[in-house]
């Protein structure tokens, strides 16, 4: 058959060039890269970190193997498999089971519930809601502080991905586990390799409500108002921190609206200095506060009277805690206490206080107003958490969306603060004097509440992936100079311990590929199709015994030879 | 695994073309210069086509059938039994009879037509990782137009090359490939304006043209007979 091919010479120079032309054509088409999948999906990648050198998170971003879903055979070889598990249904046991024994993944894709996205409007789901909280906030502990040596995803649920789920499922309940000879779905992440964030910064905003100067005195006293911006989360790209602390610094803006237009005339204005401070670094043993206080000279640090730190006032029904560092029984701590209790039992809510003495040689810092407390400054951490959180517990995580903060929190809150504040600025205490009433010009605005909470559930705000320009820094900026003065940004870096690596959100590709083994056997047709076709062509044209010719000749000239 | 892929497609839509050419004597003979030549007549026909649509019809704004543009686009379609003709009776041939003279340019025109619009699209789809039947049913396609030519060709060199056939069988011949030549606008119709699904086109595409086929052979037989 060869020989007949190239038989010919003018032929056989045809057939050269063709094929030269035919290679020059495959060679620029094989340079146009391939784009085609049948479905893409954002996904958000668990962070990566390393702390004093430990690694932790996800460790890998690269993806590229078939898609698995559970239940899986007991002892099955994952090392291969994407494991897709929808939270909603999450067996955590099973998930802690193959993390402590460091079993291989392929990789895994985690599926968060739509409605944690959104504001859900059902009241029975609450429950649920509930429910799944609990198991996130678990999930999410359980995965920051391991090491896994493979790519973890987190993804949305939608249409289409569940029916890949339930393809998937469906493949692995009639066979066996979809490997390359199966067949089943490919899941693709191509990234590159997560690169170290080099020099991480945080910024701290800080801006002025300067008090009436009167006769006499130069110096005023000043009363801080402080919430920490930033978040820390499973994913980087998640974590928009509603709660933690957004509830904070949307409270933290409406105060300093709200006095502005109290201090911007002469008459009602108070004689203290304000100062409005929103830290970064808060995950971080409030690092950027330290940073911050730090760069305060002796004086000023000497004139602030306390500092009131805002941390998760968005999602309380009545009781709100302060939290302290020194005993309750301090003048200015009792002073402090006391002007809440009294607004608080006007508004109708309850102000507990919880006392915790800090400890210099431990470097942890559980609450904002430690921070203060380390540099000899009254402060006090309003917050709706009744216990100190530990390293990276309730920074704004996977959970703590839009959806679980409540307005009306918020705005209590604010009041509270507010109109205890204002008390004590213009001496009204043990007065029953609303200075923030509903309904009056200097009335809470929901409004404005609820735009800027929605621009900060928009917005993962993890410090080390902002930039020092970043928009909502920008923001924050413009916003606090709106309503300050001497507005300014405090550039630092986050101290040494913690490092963190890069992309955080991807594009998952997935493919319906078939296996191997149907290749194979469509190989296998086309040959015999071939085969036949060949066959029958050479005996409808030249007849049966040409074609049982081409097969013997080779024996009978090897015999000519011989 | 989708090189492999790949490769499967690519051998059924460009296998039967070599293995006509090797099984039948067409190879015994040498046609391949034929072949090759019909090839470049089928390259010039799709660019004087390819013109010709560019002129006359109007850009689809949608997906729908237009009887009219479809109208217009089966008669542009028919400047390629002007190319065949050409490629039958001008084309300088080496001395080769009739009935090998048709297979040689039917199948230099199906294996032009494959490589033209099969190609590339098989290059860049049939590597990707996603798995679809589409590359398949183009290749079955290819062998089913493959068929289509070579009953065309044949009917064409019946039509412009042979003198003496039976009178009665002319108006068949005729009726036969114009059949042929609309065949194309025929499964654009189904496609489009009917709705059918590729199996179902690729299934009707395989039965028709092997019915022509076989009706192409009968005529060409029966032209056959009374030179015999």
């Amino acid at each position: 058959m060869a020989g007949r091919w190239s038989g010919g010479g003018g032929g056989g120079e045809v057939v050269g060039s063709i094929y030269s032309v035919l290679a020059l054509v495959l060679i620029l088409v094989a340079c146009v890269e391939l784009g085609d999948a049948a479905t893409a999906v954002d996904v958000y990648r668990l962070i990566q970190y390393d702390l004093s050198g430990a690694p932790y998170g996800s460790r890998l971003a690269g993806l590229n193997h078939h898609a698995g879903a559970a239940p899986f055979a007991p002892g099955a070889d994952l090392s291969r498999t994407v494991v897709i598990l929808p939270v909603r249904e999450l067996n955590l046991t099973f998930l802690q089971e193959y993390i402590t024994s460091k079993q291989p993944l392929g990789g895994l894709l985690l599926l968060l519930p739509q409605d944690i996205r959104h504001k859900s409007g059902g009241g029975n789901k609450s429950r649920n809601v509930g429910l799944l909280r609990s198991i996130l906030s678990e999930l999410e502990q359980l995965l920051i502080h391991v090491n896994l040596p493979y790519p973890v995803y987190f993804a949305y649920e939608d249409d289409k991905i569940n029916a890949v789920l339930a393809d998937v499922r469906r493949g692995d309940a009639t066979g066996q586990p979809a490997t390359a000879t199966t067949g089943g779905y490919k899941l693709v992440v191509s990234t590159p390799e997560p690169r170290k964030a080099s020099s991480p910064t945080i910024t701290n905003i800080q801006g002025w409500l300067p008090g009436l100067v009167g006769d006499g005195t130069t110096q005023l006293p000043t009363i801080a108002v402080v919430a920490s911006y930033d978040t820390f989360g499973a994913a980087p790209a998640l974590s928009v921190g509603s709660d933690s602390n957004g509830s904070g610094v949307v409270a933290l803006l409406e105060i300093a609206r709200l006095f502005s237009r109290l201090y911007s005339s002469p008459k009602t204005r108070g004689r203290y200095n304000l100062l409005f401070g929103l830290t970064s670094g808060g995950p971080y043993n409030y690092n950027g506060t330290m940073k911050w206080l730090r760069s305060f000279d002796q004086r000023l640090r000497e004139s602030i009277e306390y500092a009131i730190c805002l941390n998760s006032v968005g999602s309380w029904n009545n009781e709100l805690w302060l939290h302290v560092s020194k005993p309750p029984e301090n003048v200015y701590i009792k002073q402090v206490y006391e002007s809440f209790s009294e607004v608080a039992k006007e508004l109708g809510v309850t102000v507990g206080i919880k006392h915790k003495k800090i400890n210099i040689s431990n470097p942890r810092v559980a609450w904002e107003h430690e921070q203060f407390s380390r540099v000899r400054v009254t402060a006090v951490t309003l917050s709706e958490l009744s216990v100190a959180p530990e390293l990276l517990q309730s920074t704004g995580g996977l959970y703590d969306t839009r959806h679980i903060v409540d307005d009306t929190a918020i705005h209590r809150s604010v009041k509270l603060v507010a109109e205890s504040l204002a008390r004590h600025i213009y001496g009204y205490e043990g007065k029953n004097i609303q200075i923030f009433a509903d309904n009056s010009s200097l009335a809470v605005n929901p409004s404005y509440v609820k735009s800027w909470l929605d621009l900060l559930s928009r917005t993962p705000r993890v410090a080390p992936f902002l930039s020092k320009n970043d928009p909502i820094i920008l923001a924050l900026k413009k916003e606090l100079s709106d309503h300050t003065d001497e507005v300014h940004l405090q550039h630092e870096s986050i101290d040494g311990m913690f490092s963190f690596y890069d992309s955080t959100r991807a594009t998952l590709n997935i493919y319906q590929v078939a296996s191997v083994t149907f290749d194979l056997l469509l190989l296998l047709a086309l040959g015999s199709y071939l085969i036949l076709l060949f066959s029958f062509l050479v005996i409808t044209t030249r007849g049966l015994d040409d074609l049982i010719n081409m097969f013997r000749r080779p024996p009978s000239r090897k015999a000519k030879a011989a | 695994m989708t090189v492999f892929h790949f490769f499967n497609c690519a051998i059924l839509t460009f296998g039967p073309h070599a293995v006509y050419y090797s099984a039948t004597p067409l190879s015994e003979y040498d046609t391949i210069g034929t072949s090759v030549k019909a090839a470049v007549v089928y390259l010039g026909t799709t660019l004087v086509k390819l013109i010709c649509l560019a002129t006359f019809l109007k850009v689809p704004e949608n997906d729908s059938f237009d009887p009219y543009q479809e109208l217009l686009k089966a008669l542009i379609g028919f400047i390629d039994v002007a190319g065949l003709y050409f490629a039958l009776t001008q084309l300088m041939h080496r001395n080769i009879s009739q009935n090998h003279k048709f297979q040689a340019v039917g199948l230099g025109w199906a294996f032009a037509d494959s490589v033209l619009h099969r190609l590339a699209p098989l290059w860049v789809g049939a590597r990707g990782l996603e798995f679809t039947w589409e590359y398949i049913f183009q290749g079955i396609e290819a062998n089913a137009n493959l068929v289509l030519n070579l009953s065309l060709a044949a009917l064409g060199s019946l039509m412009w090359l042979r003198k003496n056939k039976p009178r009665t069988l002319i108006p068949i011949i005729y009726a036969c490939a114009g059949v042929l030549a609309t065949m194309p606008s025929i499964t654009s119709y189904l496609r489009r304006a009917l709705g059918w699904h590729p199996p179902k086109v690729v299934a009707f595409e395989l039965a028709s043209s092997l019915v022509m086929a076989f009706i192409s052979w009968q005529l060409f037989s029966a032209c056959q007979r009374p030179s015999v």
